[in-house]
């Protein structure tokens, strides 16, 4: 309190005519008050008597509104989807990529990544403060973790590209290219990662569903080069006994999506279009086989399979929360609650009956989650007050217009955002029961994940 | 006059206070630490007030009377300590 500045006279309040101040009375007052005030002062600083009391003034079961719907002209006029959102290291700017999900054919379409900076004030829905021409269709995006202006995307080629928004003339920076080791098939997934020995370094992960998950380094004449990576083939899932599947030889494994543990960083759970989840580790020594033919040898990182799906997983989410639950969604419109500990899942929900293309735990309510739907919805799940229907069900598009990816802002978790396939990237501000957690939340969290019964 | 300065210093440096206001019986502040459209606000709407919550004591035992009024907010309490010539306005952010 002693950087206010002291504005003691009359004069400074710019009033009407000057009130007569009878300061003998004015100090027979305040003498006459200053114990009882400080008393106050004092008792409050130190009172704990309206600690976690909250009062609700405001109904607020269905207060999410949308709060932006952003679309890019260019990828409007080519009716392009948006595939993935990212938002920045300073939770200030979303980037979404464009593409297309739809299509079953290889596509030499050109796409776009663009970025809105959503506390500038000039902000124009319909005009990106930054468009990325990209010669193919982008299928991921990912910010850089503390660097706000790096994002990595990765395309429908197979290519790994790294972009410096801060760089209007030439944004993109390095790039795998097309070489021995770039994946064969579309890329579905990107994540930075803290290289563990040196800590302001990072290297890049890419996950595809020609069964490899690859790690590159950042070169200076702008390459990525292979630093190490993991193949998953279908004769090395390690089924339990009670799934063995009938082995199809040496077949790759469709990596569809990948989520690390939030409190292990050598763990981490891969979806798969065969339909379940693994659970894998980096710490593994396996190799691979067969042998492909990339500079380095890839491993191979399975070392638990869970239970199936009834069709591919697009999706899957390790919780913040809790170290051994995660969420896996697919095409069979169910999300399945996972304990690491179990084959089973400990819950499976169906929430559409369509497809599921993103699920996300929330960053700050740990019986959260959302799910995007084929159905144009993006629906809010919430542990705590229904294991059978989603708390919030928000209607972003029409019901023939799947919503395909949802991100939550970690630095402003009351903002979501979610792109669909009509290009539209909306941003839903969340009601203030999706934004603090509950006085009892992590209990009922530990009891869901100690029902594992395996 | 010092002397009502350095009481007015006091209070404004203990932990916590924001702002210190003091309004006369008209409503009119004549000591203030905050800016003045915030200053003008506080006392015009808190004065108000004052009275208010005054007249509800009164009605409900005219034996009893004000003496002290706190308001808590989310983000800060407002305290009034009242009188027949001022009222004694000091905003607090206390320690959550």
């Amino acid at each position: 309190s002693g950087t206010q500045p002291m504005l003691w006279t009359i004069q400074n309040l710019n009033l009407q005519k000057e009130a007569p101040v009878d300061y003998a009375g004015l100090l027979s007052f305040l003498q006459g008050v200053e114990d009882v005030v400080i008393k106050e002062l004092n008792k409050n600083w130190r009172s704990h008597a309206f600690d976690g009391y909250e009062v609700n003034w405001v109904d607020q079961n269905e207060t999410v509104f949308c709060l932006h719907s952003l679309s890019c002209p260019e990828a409007q006029d080519q009716k392009l989807q948006v595939t993935s959102i990212s938002w920045n290291a300073t939770g200030s700017v979303v980037a979404c990529s464009y593409g297309r999900l739809d299509d079953g054919d290889w596509s030499t379409e050109k796409s776009y990544v663009c970025t809105w900076n959503l506390d500038r004030r000039g902000l124009n829905p319909k005009r990106p403060d930054l468009v990325v021409d990209v010669p193919s269709s982008v299928m991921c995006l990912a910010f850089h973790p503390s660097q706000p202006s790096l994002i990595v995307g990765g395309l429908y080629s197979g290519e790994v590209l790294i972009w410096d928004t801060s760089r209007i003339e030439d944004p993109l920076i390095w790039r795998t290219g097309m070489t021995d080791d770039t994946h064969t098939d579309p890329v579905y997934q990107v994540d930075w990662l803290q290289d563990s020995k040196h800590s302001h370094h990072f290297q890049i992960l890419s996950v595809s569903t020609d069964g490899k998950i690859l790690v590159w380094r950042t070169q200076r004449d702008g390459q990525l080069t292979l630093v190490e990576g993991f193949a998953l083939v279908a004769q090395q899932i390690p089924w339990s006994m009670k799934l063995k599947k009938r082995t199809r030889g040496e077949t790759a494994v469709g990596v569809t999506s990948l989520s690390f543990s939030c409190f292990d960083p050598s763990v981490f759970i891969i979806g798969v279009e065969g339909g379940y989840s693994l659970k894998c580790s980096t710490a593994v020594e396996t190799a691979a086989v067969p042998r492909t033919g990339s500079s380095v040898p890839l491993k191979a990182p399975a070392e638990f399979a869970f239970s199936p799906h009834g069709g591919p997983v697009y999706c899957v989410s390790c919780s913040p929360f809790h170290r051994n639950l995660f969420l896996s969604g697919g095409t069979d419109g169910h999300v399945h609650l996972h304990s690491m500990l179990q084959a089973q899942p400990l819950i499976s929900l169906q929430l559409s009956k369509k497809y599921l293309f993103s699920v996300r735990w929330s960053p700050v309510r740990p019986l959260v989650f959302a799910a995007a739907t084929g159905e144009g919805e993006v629906q809010l799940f919430d542990f705590g007050k229904s294991s059978q229907k989603p708390a919030v069900s928000v209607k972003q598009a029409s019901a023939q217009t799947a919503v395909y990816c949802i991100e939550f802002n970690f630095k402003q978790p009351q903002l979501l955002a979610a792109g669909d396939a009509s290009g539209m990237l909306k941003i839903w501000q969340l009601s203030s029961d999706f934004i603090q957690q509950g006085p009892r939340e992590m209990n009922h969290l530990e009891q869901l994940a100690n029902e594992v019964t395996d | 006059m010092a002397e009502v300065e350095e009481t007015l210093k006091r209070i404004q440096a203990h932990k916590g206070v924001i702002g210190t206001i003091v309004v006369n019986a008209e409503g009119i502040p004549i000591r203030t630490t905050l800016d003045n459209s915030t200053t003008v606000q506080y006392a015009g709407l808190l004065h108000q007030l004052t009275m208010k919550a005054r007249s509800t004591v009164r009605d409900i035992d005219p034996q009893n009377d004000l003496t002290f009024l706190r308001i808590r907010s989310k983000k800060h309490e407002i305290m009034v300590a009242p009188d027949k010539e001022y009222l004694l306005i000091v905003i607090q952010n206390p320690c959550e």
